[in-house]
């Protein structure tokens, strides 16, 4: 035994000498991670963990008791070997201290819980929630494991830590959860270490893979030959060759310059980067397939991950497993059953196995098993061990305030840097606009020029959904939820203004008039309908550009109705019709006096049925004769029957003329429509009233106030809230009073006239009564509660006064 | 002549009275164009004749697409002269002196009839209305509650009116007519409420239940009949009608008197027993190849129609385009050449125009004759592969038939024997049963007993041709029809596209022609 532990301790002094060679290196690489480390440290102010409050956590976390003194004695021991067995690899993470200073063994500090929102039920709801909760705090030095890990209450409290303390808290919410959880020390790649996504595409612009429709068309045998093709063929293939070839050069420079712009960087301390994640094996909760979840970000990776790059150990609230597998190619082939012996030592042999082997018929066979392992380690003198079971955790229970639950993020925003994007998240009803996400795209890797902005809202009145501005073309894209008023689904415009470009699309089904999109523009106006009565499918009005006539000013018409030229609409075929009664386009030439109407075509036919009329001119109507065969061209496809009777005719042209009245009614009504959209616009009313408005107006609205005016400003404004206190409660009071007297009243009229009283009377008269008593109640709390608040409310006022941008000046000091 | 003079005088719909009738419903505008144009009775809709004096009904016939008519307000008497208003929905009858509901069988389509006012007795002749909805037969003479019963009939019918009628004063009426309608909204200008209509079922669930069993099985049997008749129809498509099941083999008995002799003679039976067997079992087989042929020839029919409505959508998208493309070019020639500068830059123009025009024509003549060339071809092929499908199934039916007959000729010659033996048995006096005594009569002689065994035979081989020949030829004429029909189809489509090219381009022409120019003094 002593040659051993001289062994041993050679052993060390070599390992120490090599740590000795590492820090070395490091020095070089130290200067480069320190800038690396400002990078993403710099918008999280430094934080200093000595300065936290212990004094009021509970006695478990501030000594061991007997059982955790033993556990940790044989994790000692448990070292010991392991060390003495794998001398080449590093130490174990296995007993840290905590924020009091006390070694704790890391198993006891996964705390299993279950918290009462639906949301952490499932591991992505835990995850993106930790990931979200917490600020991330880089490792001390980045290759080995840190010296302490604190209790996950505490790193809720503070809401920041490294990745061991995301990982513990994370695993045992997971665990508590019902998961089969792990918390692994190992090693990754900087990107994941650092949580460093910039070189990742965010995961919102990915885009979904497109599943390429089969076309299934049955071939008929029935088939004309084409006609022969005499174009040349050679001619074409020269031109593909050269579009080809054109293209490819295209390629290869584009290709050129993306290499220059995104090469890697190269990093030397590849492997060496200790990390910590969780894993989540298969079989509980109906995970299908072992997994990981990396901490910081909430995303899950396969196994087989390459950025994972080895696992040192693997522990749970029972127990902890070192990984005895050569780790070479990163983790792809590792075996992730636990209670392989081979490729995995355990270290408390007597805990519960992992869930995956203890299922029914195998029960008895470990028993026994279990009985032959007790006899072999009898022998090896290890009764300690065996009759050890984990201690329960020293940490107090895990707790999340729904508040907390709801504000998510740290002061309720939260950044992160993708690949030419950035990702601003904030906690719902942080902002007074309900905004909850933010990405902005930039053409560049340094995040200076931004292309478009994304914006995320939600519990908003208007259904916004989303907003896109896309800040080269200056166009802006809103998305709604079902539930606007006007049935919006998606807004595209450049600018507020009437009649400028924009697209609307709607909900067609909440629509009465089934308008499906809206396209307009200064001189035209589209309009797409669906499931119309009238199978009207698409209106286009185009409008007279007002540049060309100088108006004359105040000439009655509305400012807003531009002249109408033309009115087109086409409808689809309504079968019960026959084709050539069935109007297929109508067009109103409504400057010219003129209506095209244009049948749907007849079967196999290649003309359609036309008949143009032209309206009659005053002059016309005056004559006699009200209809002439003149007014109106008629081309009848299929049927020499030239002309239809002229009464048809004429009715037909009444009726146009009266729809077309209609329709230009119909083109002003939703124009008027589409000006009342706009004043009740998300992007206008995110200002709030001006509460000063008033005053200012009185003082006439001066640019730059004297600190005189100042003064007169605040003081109007404090005594005029006054004022309203004041008469506030002089209202409730008098109400109260009145009560009180009517009270009185019917009390009397109730004592005369008792006697007389019927029961049902006497029984409406005593409900009345109450009634009028829990008035009286109710008013005498809310004077009370006036009376509390209108001090406070004062107060606040005058704060809000002194920290008015317009007034601070004058009266911040004073 | 004033409409007061007339009150007292009884009418009958006359010409004139339908011209003022038709003039007096148009506003004053549309009044004297259509007067000036002459008025056509078959464009007329509604008409309307109230107050009138119309004793009787008449020269109604020329509106034909007449689909509202109003008569009420007269004297008639009798329901006549409106068979051919077939197209009408709504009827108005009221405040007349009609006695018998008649003469309705015609309009099928009619929606919403009034009788109100009338001296009707009994509801009847109503059968063929099914599209009933609305009926007014309100202040009549009907006494008998149950006649209410035959309204069932209808099922679309929703409104009735049968105020002021005798029989609304017994104590039951609203609830008998509320059980027995179970469709009807409004009775008597009134909702029908859920509590009357609760209360009226429960009080005649027995009578309405009897009805409704009776009525679901007449409907069963109605359906059942349609359906065996849908099959027989289908069947014979197939030209395989009653070849199932041993119907062919009974026919070959039917009207063969002296097999039924021979039937008597010993062994005989057995082998009718076994030679039916036989002989259903190959009629079955013939059965099922037709009806598997049939499939085959409507699968081939619709593909090759399939086909050609492809092509020709092709063809039509592309006339339509090539019209668009000149139209859309030529949108505003017109206008220029109307405002063109001088005569001659007009002239030119026009010419131009011209030219293009005849242009257009030429393209789309073009398009037709490669279009009606394809089309050759591909009717063609659709008249080779028929003939294919027609020769194989005749050579196949064929050769059942000669199963059939063999077996024929097989039984013919065990018959033979039979008889013959027998003959010999009874000549020797060995024939151990009784016979019946015509049975006896031919069993005289070989000549006798073969002759009357032949001409079963003949018989029987004449019935089975008969049929093999029903078969084959409707088979031909399926064919022939088949590639008739796309023959014509093809040739009147190909003549109705030329006269609508010429159509149009004459119109086109006509629209140049009648364009004014400058003059040439300008």
């Amino acid at each position: 035994m002593e040659v051993l532990e001289e062994k041993e301790e050679e052993e060390q002094k070599e390992e120490e000498l090599k740590a000795l060679e590492i820090s070395s290196e490091l020095h070089d690489t130290k200067t480069k991670l320190s800038v690396e480390q400002i990078c993403f440290s710099s918008d999280v102010p430094d934080f200093d963990w000595n300065s936290i409050d212990t004094s009021q956590l509970p006695d478990s976390y501030k000594m061991n008791s007997p059982r955790e003194k033993k556990l940790l004695r044989i994790a000692d021991h448990y070292h010991q070997q392991y060390t003495h067995l794998c001398p080449e690899r590093k130490p174990l993470f296995l007993h840290p201290v905590n924020e009091c200073g006390v070694e704790k063994f890391v198993s006891t500090t996964v705390r299993p819980t279950l918290l009462p929102y639906t949301e952490l039920y499932h591991w992505d709801g835990c995850a993106s929630f930790v990931s979200d909760y917490l600020t991330m705090e880089p490792l001390k030095c980045p290759l080995t494991p840190p010296s302490s890990l604190y209790s996950p209450t505490t790193i809720l409290k503070y809401q920041r830590g490294n990745c061991f303390d995301f990982s513990v808290l994370l695993c045992s919410m997971l665990i508590g959860a019902g998961y089969d959880a792990y918390c692994v020390n190992g090693y990754a790649t900087h990107n994941i270490c650092s949580l460093d996504e910039s070189l990742e595409e965010c995961p919102l612009l990915r885009k979904p893979q497109e599943v390429p429709k089969e076309d299934v068309k049955k071939s008929n045998k029935y088939r004309v030959k084409s006609l022969p093709d005499m174009h040349s063929k050679f001619e074409l293939q020269q031109e593909a060759k050269k579009k080809a070839e054109t293209e490819a050069t295209e390629k290869k420079e584009r290709g050129e310059r993306d290499m220059e712009a995104e090469e890697p960087t190269c990093d030397h301390l590849c492997g060496l980067r200790v990390h910590a994640w969780v894993l989540v094996l298969s079989g509980k909760r109906e995970v299908p397939e072992t997994f990981f979840i990396d901490p910081f970000t909430g995303n899950s990776y396969s196994t087989m991950d390459e950025q994972f790059l080895g696992i040192e150990s693997v522990w749970n609230h029972k127990n902890y497993w070192v990984n005895m597998q050569d780790c070479r190619n990163g983790c792809k082939d590792l075996v992730f059953d636990l209670s392989d012996a081979v490729h995995w030592e355990i270290m408390l042999s007597e805990t519960d196995k992992p869930l995956q082997l203890l299922l029914g018929a195998e029960k008895k066979n470990e028993l026994f098993d279990r009985n032959v392992d007790d006899m072999e380690e009898e022998e090896e003198e290890e009764e300690e061990e065996i009759s050890f079971a984990m201690p329960p955790s020293w940490v107090a229970p895990i707790q999340i305030s729904p508040k907390e639950f709801e504000t998510r993020c740290s002061q309720g925003r939260k950044v992160i840097l993708y690949k030419k994007a950035k990702l601003e998240k904030w906690a719902p009803y942080f902002n007074g606009n309900g905004l909850v996400k933010r990405l902005t795209i930039y053409a560049d890797s340094n995040w200076t020029e931004a292309v478009e902005v994304k914006e995320w809202f939600k519990n908003r009145e208007d259904m916004l959904d989303m907003r896109e501005v896309n800040k080269q073309t200056q166009l802006t894209t809103e998305y709604f939820s079902p539930g606007h008023l006007f049935g919006l689904k998606v807004h595209a415009y450049k600018s507020m203004n009437p009649q400028t470009e924009r697209v609307m699309e709607f909900y067609t089904e909440t629509r009465v008039d089934g308008l499906q999109k809206l396209a307009e523009n200064a001189s035209e106006m589209k309009e797409y309908f669906m499931g119309r009565d009238d199978f009207k499918y698409f209106q286009h009005t185009e409008f007279r550009t007002k540049r060309k006539k100088v108006t004359l000013a105040g000439v009655g018409t509305d400012v807003n109705s531009r002249p109408i030229v033309q009115i087109k609409e086409c409808f689809h075929r309504n079968l019960q019709k026959p084709a050539d009664e069935d109007i297929a386009e109508r067009v109103f030439l409504i400057e010219e006096e003129m209506i095209q109407l244009t049948y749907h075509l007849k079967d196999k036919y290649i003309t359609a049925s036309k008949k143009d009329f032209f309206k009659p001119t005053e002059s016309y109507r005056k004559q006699s004769e009200i209809m002439t065969p003149e007014m109106c061209i008629t081309y009848q496809a299929g049927s020499s029957e030239q002309h239809t009777k002229l009464v048809h005719l004429y009715k037909l042209l009444q009726k146009l003329t009266e729809e077309e009245k209609q329709l230009k009614q119909q083109v002003w009504r939703s124009q008027a429509e589409m000006n009342a959209k706009k004043d009740e616009f998300p992007g206008q009313n995110e200002q709030d009233l001006d509460y000063l408005a008033p005053f200012l107006i009185q003082m006439g609205s001066p640019e730059k106030m004297t600190r005189r005016q100042a003064l007169r400003l605040r003081d109007n404004c404090l005594s005029d809230f006054k004022n309203r206190l004041v008469s506030k409660a002089n209202i409730i009071q008098a109400r109260f009073e009145k009560e009180v007297e009517e009270l009185q009243k019917k009390n009397q009229l109730f004592q005369e006239n008792q006697n007389q009283l019927s029961e049902k009377e006497e029984a409406d008269l005593l409900a009345d009564y109450s009634e009028t008593m829990f008035r009286i109640h109710i008013l005498a709390l809310r004077l009370d509660r006036e009376k509390q608040t209108a001090p406070q409310k004062y107060l606040a006022l005058e704060e809000k006064l002194r920290k008015d941008p317009r007034l601070a000046e004058h009266l911040g000091h004073a | 002549m004033s409409q007061s003079d007339n009150s007292f005088e009884p009418n009958v719909i006359d010409d004139e009275m339908l011209q003022k009738a038709v003039e007096e419903q148009w506003p004053e505008d549309i009044r004297k164009l259509a007067k000036a144009e002459g008025i056509n009775f078959k464009d007329v809709m509604e008409l309307q004749l109230s107050f009138r004096n119309i004793l009787q009904i008449d020269n109604l016939w020329q509106f034909e697409n007449l689909t509202k008519l109003q008569l009420d307000n007269n004297i008639i008497e009798k329901i006549e002269a409106l068979e051919s208003l077939v197209h009408l929905v709504w009827l108005d009858l009221s405040f007349n002196n009609i006695e018998v509901i008649e003469g309705l069988d015609t309009l099928v389509k009619l929606q919403d009839l009034s009788l109100y006012n009338n001296r009707i007795s009994k509801i009847e002749h109503m059968d063929t209305l099914q599209e009933l909805q609305i009926f007014s037969i309100g202040k009549n003479n009907l006494t008998t509650l149950e006649n209410v019963v035959y309204l069932r009939k209808f099922k679309n019918l929703h409104t009735l009116n049968l105020t002021g009628n005798p029989f609304c004063n017994e104590e039951q009426y609203m609830l008998f007519v509320v059980a027995h309608l179970p469709g009807l909204v409004y009775l008597d200008f009134k909702l029908v409420s859920d509590t009357t209509r609760e209360v009226a079922i429960s009080n005649y669930h027995y009578l309405t239940d009897l009805l409704e069993h009776e009525e679901a099985q007449a409907l069963a049997q109605l359906e059942e009949k349609q359906a065996q008749q849908k099959e027989l129809e289908y069947h014979k498509t197939a030209f395989v009608e009653y070849l199932n099941g041993s119907f062919l083999f009974d026919s070959l008995y039917a009207e063969d008197t002296e097999a039924a002799k021979l039937a008597y003679l010993p062994g005989v039976d057995d082998l009718l027993q076994a030679y039916r067997k036989d002989f259903v079992s190959v009629c079955e087989n013939l059965f099922n190849y037709c009806l598997k042929e049939h499939e085959k020839r409507e699968a081939e029919v619709s593909d090759f129609y399939e086909g050609l409505r492809e092509v020709l959508t092709a063809n039509q998208e592309e006339g339509r385009r090539i019209i668009l493309d000149f139209e859309n070019q030529n949108r505003t020639r017109l206008d220029e050449i109307h405002h063109a500068s001088s005569h001659d830059t007009a002239e030119s123009m026009r010419a131009e125009y011209n030219e293009d025009i005849l242009q257009l024509s030429e393209t789309l003549m073009t398009l037709e004759m490669q279009m009606v060339d394809q089309l050759e071809e591909l009717i063609k092929e659709f008249e080779r592969n028929i003939a294919v499908i027609t020769s194989t199934f005749i050579e196949n039916v064929k050769g059942m038939m000669t199963q059939c007959r063999d077996l024929e000729n097989r039984h013919h010659e065990k018959l033979l024997e039979i008889s013959i033996s027998a003959l010999e048995k009874s000549l020797k006096n060995e024939l151990d049963e009784e016979l019946p005594d015509d049975v006896r009569e031919f069993l005289v002689d070989k000549n006798t007993i073969v002759n009357m065994v032949n001409k079963s035979h003949n018989i029987h081989l004449l019935k089975i041709s008969m049929r093999e020949c029903d078969i084959l030829l409707n088979m031909y004429h399926w064919e022939a029809s088949v590639k008739e029909k796309a023959l014509q189809n093809e040739i009147d489509r190909n003549r109705n596209r030329i006269k609508e090219i010429f159509q149009y381009i004459d119109d086109l022409q006509e629209q140049l022609d009648n364009t004014q120019i400058p003059d040439p003094t300008e």
